[in-house]
């Protein structure tokens, strides 16, 4: 039997056909499709609408597998899409949209697995993986096992038969927390162990639910992985830093920064530059999407950009460190020991020195010796002529 | 190599590395021209040695860099003059009372202080591109500079202004992603501090030496110096 | 083998004052637009700070792992007999000492004092141009660089006497002012020397010449050479202990002034309790002690200026007293160049200069730019406290066919006593 197409899902589920148009329009902005060039990758269409586009996709294609695994991590990129208020579109993606299979949200067990291996058996070469949280390599994978299997032989299995890869959050991306210094499990990013597979990272600590479910939609729509920035972000949302879009800009650029959390400056919404803030280097899209539904994002309630969505973030200085503050301050024993070092070999150069003025100061009075003898008066020579220099 | 991880090598280990090489150069340096021994002076003085040093310095920071008229002695060189002055000048607000390196300084030796606005230190670092690369006109032109100008000479050209130019390229957000050409500041700034102890630049410090000789001298013998 | 004693000597003299120096130095050529030779003829390597070439590579060449990397990588090459003279045409050619470049150096750096220097080397090395190295011979030998012998010297100071009617004592004893001459006024300007006599004697100062420390000019000095820098004051010295005088009053000489005053204490034993006093500061003292009366405007008929000279005002800081004295002789004729005082230009003649025939055209050139400064001002007379400018003036007026009449102070104090 032929799967039902999304729309026939939808309709079957009480959708009216302006209803459904309204939703792809709500998609296509979403995915920042008016904007984005894949709409011109579609050549041969004319002029088709991003909402067409999505309409098309929706009514000719089935809903998309996913089967969301998580290792090393805190679920709270699964409750970031989760708890997204109702009706969200988060819900609708994951509920109407796509079929998952997902271990946290399915009370893990044995039932559990064996639906995600018939799910894995059935959509093979179909389905999209969704990895949070980070692989772990130390030991062959021992210090994240799911029944009785380590995570890197988990991911291997989920990987094979996937269409594409989404590495959701900043540890299943970069390592994020638990890759921190020291690393002691040697946690690190889904695309450091998958080269076989397109994989894409939705860096973020959460990762924002819209940018997640965004991507999700635009393989399904697209068939493809969006295009992506040298760290395998998409564009469409990492493709400008907090810093570009900071509602506080004007105050960065007049040079009137906080001080602290509670002086004059932060009360008038000053920069936050001073405070630790790393917009500048961090590129996600918070201050466009906002999270709560739009309600506010951490810049804009008053508090410096933690930087989630770059690898290392947990590793580049403390949170209220300014960014051009040096990472590793030399201590003062550090600093005596090199002033210590430059006066030893200055101490030592100052013997040698004196010698070479001594042999200097001898071979000069020895030719003056053998030279031509004075005349007149004799030369007082004996005199202090202490003159060094 | 990703450039966050070259932001964050350049912030960390090879700033604190140039730091350390600079520590230690210098310090060498200072210890090594300390110790060639001086002269006790005998002459019987005429003025004040103490009067003196000060008035030169008084001179030397307030009345000197802005009118070389002063003297007038500058007829074909004053664009060295007051192009060296702004550079100067621009070099110490940028670097004491930009908002970004007081965060250096803090992070360095737990001070901090109040910023100057921006657009103030802003146009001081344009004022001082400018400058440097008047002065590298003028080195290029003026055929005095053209005897004394060898390559370690160049090179103090040329590491003094990456910084500077990364620098103003950075706060404008100009052409590179922020994390790029901050690590093209922090590289070139690692790189000037490792060259201090080697080049002429150290005369941030000689000046000490050099000033007060000047102002000992001109005081001893009752003259402004 | 050259090289090697203007190495060692370099190597001797650099201590800390002038390795901290020369590493100050930011090679910025600020000091070629105070180096009236640079401005005059336009020679770059006239550039005050190229002068200290050979002390700075020496130094850096020797002490510093900058200078032996630039040796290594073959950057820079070490000193050769070629080199050095090479730099002593600069050095004792065209550069008067005058100290200028010190003075407009925004480090401060004493460049004078450290071409001084570097002169030694040259000195320690006899890379010296033959005039002065001639004269230094002569007064190394005769007692005087112009040639001058005891017997010429007695002769002369007779025929002085004579002359302007005005005692001379020599080797008097008991005095307690020793006055030493110059050969230049004794020869050139004798008048220069009576007038000095005449100031003296109607202060009715206990004062006295001496016939073995007859000669103040110190060309050793102007060479560099230490031992005959010492010799030469030794002379001078000695004859004031046998005197047993309590000051020497240093006539109208300019470099003679620096080494007896500055110098000779740093560099050999001075005897005790003399002091060593510029006569320009004498007469001021005089006349301030009301020892010696001037006559009020005598010499204000036409505007006249002073020359400062850099050795008795920019180095010796003897800038208020020659003033002071001017603005009594020519209360409403006095006139200051631009620039003055301290920052004055040197005439050009200074620092053995001009007893170097090669270096003749320089200082002519040199001399045009001072012209201007007087024309400037519209000066019809100049005063100056050094025979040795007044030499350089008197010279070069003549050869510009200028009507400009030269000076000394003394001259005209002597003049304008009442």
């Amino acid at each position: 039997m032929k799967e039902k197409t999304i729309y026939e899902h939808l309709r079957d589920k009480g959708l009216s056909r302006r209803d459904f148009m309204k939703l792809c329009g709500t998609i296509a902005g979403m995915m920042g499709l008016e904007f984005s060039p894949p709409v011109k990758a579609l050549g041969k269409l004319a002029h088709p609408t991003p909402a067409e586009v999505v309409a098309r996709a929706l009514t000719t294609k089935p809903k998309l597998p996913i089967i969301w695994l998580e290792f090393q991590d805190c679920a709270g990129c699964s409750e970031a899409i989760s708890r997204s208020s109702s009706p969200s579109l988060a819900k609708l993606v994951l509920n109407d949209i796509a079929i998952e299979y997902h271990e946290t949200l399915m009370a893990a067990g044995s039932q559990a697995e064996k639906a995600k291996e018939e799910c894995m058996e059935k959509y093979r070469g179909k389905y999209v993986l969704v990895v949070e949280g980070s692989p772990t390599v130390a030991d062959d994978g021992i210090y994240c096992v799911v029944a009785g299997k380590s995570n890197l032989d988990l991911l291997k299995e989920a990987t094979a038969g996937a269409a594409a890869v989404i590495a959701t959050g900043n540890c299943a991306s970069f390592g994020g927390i638990p890759g921190a210094n020291p690393n002691p499990t040697r946690a690190c990013g889904v695309a450091d162990l998958i080269k076989d597979k397109p994989v894409i990272n939705i860096p973020g600590c959460p990762a924002i639910p819209e940018v997640t479910t965004g991507t999700i939609l635009y393989f399904l729509i697209m068939g493809e992985l969006p295009k992506t920035d040298h760290l395998l972000r998409p564009l469409t949302f990492y493709g400008h830093t907090i810093h570009d879009h900071c509602l506080r800009r004007p105050f960065y650029e007049a040079g009137k920064f906080a001080e602290s959390f509670d002086d004059e400056g932060a009360r008038k919404g000053y920069c936050l530059y001073k405070l630790g803030c790393k917009g500048p280097t961090t590129y996600n899209a918070c201050a466009a999407l906002k999270w709560e539904q739009g309600l506010s994002y951490p810049v804009q309630s008053g508090h410096p950009c933690l930087g989630c969505s770059e690898p290392h973030f947990w590793d580049g200085g403390g949170f209220y460190q300014g960014q051009s503050a040096a990472l590793i301050p030399p201590e003062s024993k550090t600093t005596a020991v090199a002033a210590g070092v430059g006066v030893a070999i200055g101490a030592a150069l100052a013997g040698v020195n004196a010698a070479k003025k001594g042999r200097a100061k001898k071979a000069l009075t020895s030719i003056s010796a053998v030279g031509p003898g004075e005349s007149g008066a004799k030369p007082i020579s004996q005199s202090e002529s202490k003159k060094e220099g | 190599m990703d450039w966050s991880e070259i932001l964050r090598f350049s912030r960390g280990p090879l700033f604190h590395l140039s730091l350390i090489i600079f520590i230690a150069g210098m310090t060498y340096r200072l210890l090594r021209i300390v110790l060639l021994g001086w002269e006790r002076d005998r002459t019987k003085r005429q003025g004040s040695k103490l009067w003196g040093t000060i008035l030169n310095y008084l001179r030397g920071l307030i009345i000197l860099p802005f009118i070389p008229w002063v003297r007038r002695t500058f007829r074909n060189n004053a664009l060295t003059f007051i192009a060296g002055g702004f550079f100067h000048l621009s070099l110490f607000v940028v670097l004491a009372f930009g908002a970004a390196h007081i965060l250096v300084w803090q992070s360095l030796c737990g001070i901090s202080w109040k910023p100057l606005p921006t657009p103030i230190v802003d146009w001081l670092a344009a004022v001082g591109i400018i400058s440097l690369l008047v002065l590298l006109i003028n080195r290029l032109t003026h055929p005095v500079l053209k005897l004394l100008t060898k390559l370690p000479i160049w090179i103090n050209w040329t590491v003094v202004f990456l910084p500077f130019i990364t620098g103003y390229i950075m706060t404008h957000h100009l052409w590179f992603r922020y994390e790029v050409i901050f690590s093209l500041h922090m590289i070139s700034v690692c790189l000037l501090l490792i060259w201090i102890p080697l080049g002429r630049i150290s005369h941030f410090l000689f000046y000490f030496f050099s000033k007060t000789i000047h102002g000992a001298q001109a005081g001893k013998r009752a003259v402004t110096p | 083998m050259k090289t090697q004693s203007a190495l060692n000597t370099y190597i001797k003299e650099t201590g800390g004052w002038v390795a901290s120096q020369l590493e100050a130095c930011t090679r910025c050529g600020i000091c070629a637009d105070a180096c009236h030779f640079y401005q005059a003829l336009g020679n770059p390597e006239y550039a005050p700070v190229w002068k200290l070439e050979p002390l700075r590579r020496a130094y850096e060449q020797r002490f510093t792992v900058a200078g032996k990397l630039k040796l290594a990588l073959g950057l820079e090459k070490k000193l050769t007999d070629s080199d050095l003279e090479h730099w002593s045409k600069i050095v004792y050619e065209a550069c008067t000492v005058c100290d200028k470049c010190a003075f407009v150096c925004p480090m401060g750096i004493e460049l004078g004092l450290l071409i001084h220097e570097v002169r030694t080397g040259l000195a320690a090395s006899g890379v010296v141009p033959g005039d002065l190295a001639e004269a230094t011979e002569k007064q190394k030998t005769l007692g005087s660089p112009l040639g001058v012998t005891d017997e010429m010297w007695r002769e002369r100071i007779d025929w002085i006497t004579d002359e302007w009617e005005e005692k001379i004592p020599v080797d008097k004893p008991g005095a307690e002012t020793l006055v030493v001459f110059t050969s230049i006024e004794l020869m050139k300007f004798p008048d220069n020397l009576a007038a000095i006599a005449k100031i003296l004697n109607k202060a009715s100062e206990n004062w006295t010449t001496s016939s073995t420390g007859r000669e103040v000019v110190n060309f050793g000095f102007f060479e560099a050479d230490e031992e005959l820098t010492k010799l030469f004051m030794y002379r001078v010295f000695k004859a004031a202990e046998d005197l047993g005088v309590k000051r020497i009053v240093i006539s109208e000489c300019g470099h003679a002034y620096e080494a007896f005053r500055w110098t000779a204490p740093n560099i050999m034993k001075v005897p005790k309790g003399i002091e060593i006093i510029h006569i320009t500061e004498l007469i001021h003292q005089l006349w301030k002690n009301g020892r010696i009366k001037i006559k009020e405007g005598a010499f204000d008929d036409g505007v006249i200026t002073f020359h400062d000279s850099c050795k008795i005002q920019r180095l010796g800081g003897l800038i208020k007293q020659p003033r002071e004295v001017l603005k009594v002789l020519a209360p409403k004729n006095f006139k200051e160049m631009t620039p003055n005082k301290e920052q004055a230009m040197c005439c050009g003649g200074g620092g053995g200069v001009i007893s170097i025939k090669e270096a003749e055209a320089n200082r002519y050139a040199v001399f045009e730019m001072k012209m201007e400064q007087m024309q400037d001002i519209k000066a019809e007379a100049v005063c100056m406290v050094c025979s040795n400018c007044r030499l350089q003036f008197v010279d070069s007026l003549a050869h510009f066919n200028s009507t400009i009449k030269v000076h000394s102070l003394a001259e005209l104090v002597s003049k304008a006593l009442v």
